[in-house]
């Protein structure tokens, strides 16, 4: 867990279903774009979380023990981008313990079941779960 | 004013002319499509409202076909308490909200080839609302012809909305299910290959929504429901769809049949190209579907490739 993952959760929690939504939706609008280094082994379909309904590309980089996540999602699916974006900013620089030690629950902390429903809330858990294996792979 | 739409048996009693392309003119109903252009053309008819219907929760938010209002599935479809659609008396607050009357055209899109757009569709039969049409291509095809979308959320004037009682004629239960089984009749599993020889209980790629066991309902054809739509997320047209359904599948307009999936979404898009493309007068929909199947004790379950008849 990392200050600005914690401070993000508790921001969700404390807002009404509606405000959690359009958080998502600004968090989405800010996925910051895939560098260019990155371009060519997502054209060729590595780094795609297969478990993902829509297609995700996490490029997680470890560096001097911080981790930095990059990642691509289409805009047609803001739901997944805004979640895979809100872990790449509030992760940003932290170490890779950090990473391993989110919440498994920590959609259902942020009270994402009541804002985008509870079948939906089960495919974020996955892309929670590809990130921190992502991260543990590359450290 | 006359009203627009296809009645119980498609035939239409025409105002707005003409709703559909000649390539949609050759299905059983094609009443019960429209295309990007007639959309375009009704953006501000009083008597139409555009619903978009998203896998996706915020997509709309991202952008929607201005005057378009929101319908979701998981939030505003079902019931969060029962296992079941919302009771017709919020069925009838959904549209009062939505300034939709009982005689408004609904003309529903969405993304993923209408996948959730014929989800909310069938929905909207099921209480008994008549003039339905989607919007062939849905929301891809839109975009992709460069069309405009704006963030704005219309506010119409609440209506006076009376639901009807669920129509079951489109709606199929677990009992029915099994006896139509014993029977020999016509079920389509409209899932992955994958799911339906029981390797996988859900689709690959999605979150399982839990089966303890993975197979098919003996007997049922699998036609994976994308198989009906184009590259550009139309339907096909119908003579393709006839060499899938009807040449390769041996389905038969006449008889009853029984569309399922895992949860009943796909399956809704598989009963809307049999019903309203195919002329399928008998199909059903069974939204209890393989989450339901997969986990009753004691029903029967066939694995491996569709059983040859």
């Amino acid at each position: 867990m990392t200050e600005a993952l914690q401070e993000t959760l508790d921001l969700f929690a404390g807002s009404d279903v509606e405000t959690r939504r359009m958080l998502l939706l600004d968090y989405a609008n800010g996925l910051p774009e895939l560098p260019e280094r990155y371009r060519a082994l997502m054209e060729h379909g590595l780094g795609r979380v297969h478990e993902c309904q829509s297609p995700v590309f996490l490029y997680p980089e470890v560096e001097d023990g911080a981790v930095r996540l990059h990642a691509y999602v289409p805009p047609e699916s803001p739901t997944v981008r805004g979640v895979v974006s809100l872990l790449a900013q509030t992760l940003d620089g932290a170490s890779p313990e950090a990473v391993a030690a989110v919440p498994e629950d920590l959609f259902q902390q942020m009270g994402l079941t009541d804002a985008i429903g509870l079948t939906r809330q089960r495919g974020l858990a996955a892309v929670l779960h590809r990130v921190k294996h992502a991260v543990a792979e590359a450290s | 004013m006359t009203r627009a739409g296809n009645d119980s048996h498609g035939r239409t009693n025409q105002r707005h002319a003409p709703t559909h392309t000649a390539a949609m003119s050759t299905y059983a109903h094609p009443d019960a499509l429209v295309s990007t252009d007639w959309v375009a053309e009704h953006l501000t008819d009083e008597d139409v409202r555009i619903v978009e219907s998203n896998e996706d929760v915020l997509l709309y938010r991202t952008g929607h076909i201005p005057g378009a209002v929101h319908l979701d599935w998981v939030n505003d479809l079902q019931d969060d308490v029962l296992r079941d659609y919302v009771g017709k008396d919020e069925f009838a607050r959904l549209c009062s909200e939505r300034g939709i009357t009982k005689d408004t055209t609904v003309v529903f899109y969405g993304d993923k080839s209408n996948w959730w757009a014929c989800y909310a569709f069938w929905t909207f039969k099921l209480f008994g609302h008549e003039d339905c049409r989607i919007m062939d291509g849905g929301r891809a095809k839109w975009e992709a012809e460069g069309r405009p979308l704006t963030t704005t959320v219309p506010e119409y004037p609440s209506t006076a909305y009376a639901a009807e009682d669920p129509d079951l004629s489109i709606r199929a239960f677990r009992d029915e299910v099994l006896k139509h089984m014993k029977k020999g009749g016509a079920l389509v599993d409209v899932r992955s290959p994958q799911e339906f020889i029981g390797e996988l209980t859900h689709i690959p790629g999605y979150p399982n929504e839990g089966a303890l066991r993975a197979g098919h309902i003996p007997g049922a054809a699998n036609v994976p429901w994308s198989r009906a739509t184009a590259e550009d997320g139309t339907f096909k047209p119908r003579e393709e769809l006839e060499a899938i359904y009807l040449t390769e599948q041996g389905l038969d307009p006449k008889e009853h049949t029984i569309a399922y999936c895992r949860i009943g979404e796909r399956s809704s898009h598989t009963w809307f190209v049999l019903k309203y493309l195919l002329g399928f007068d008998r199909v059903k929909n069974y939204d209890g579907s393989w989450t339901e199947w997969g986990n009753l004790v004691g029903v029967p379950i066939a694995k491996g490739e569709p059983e040859k008849e």
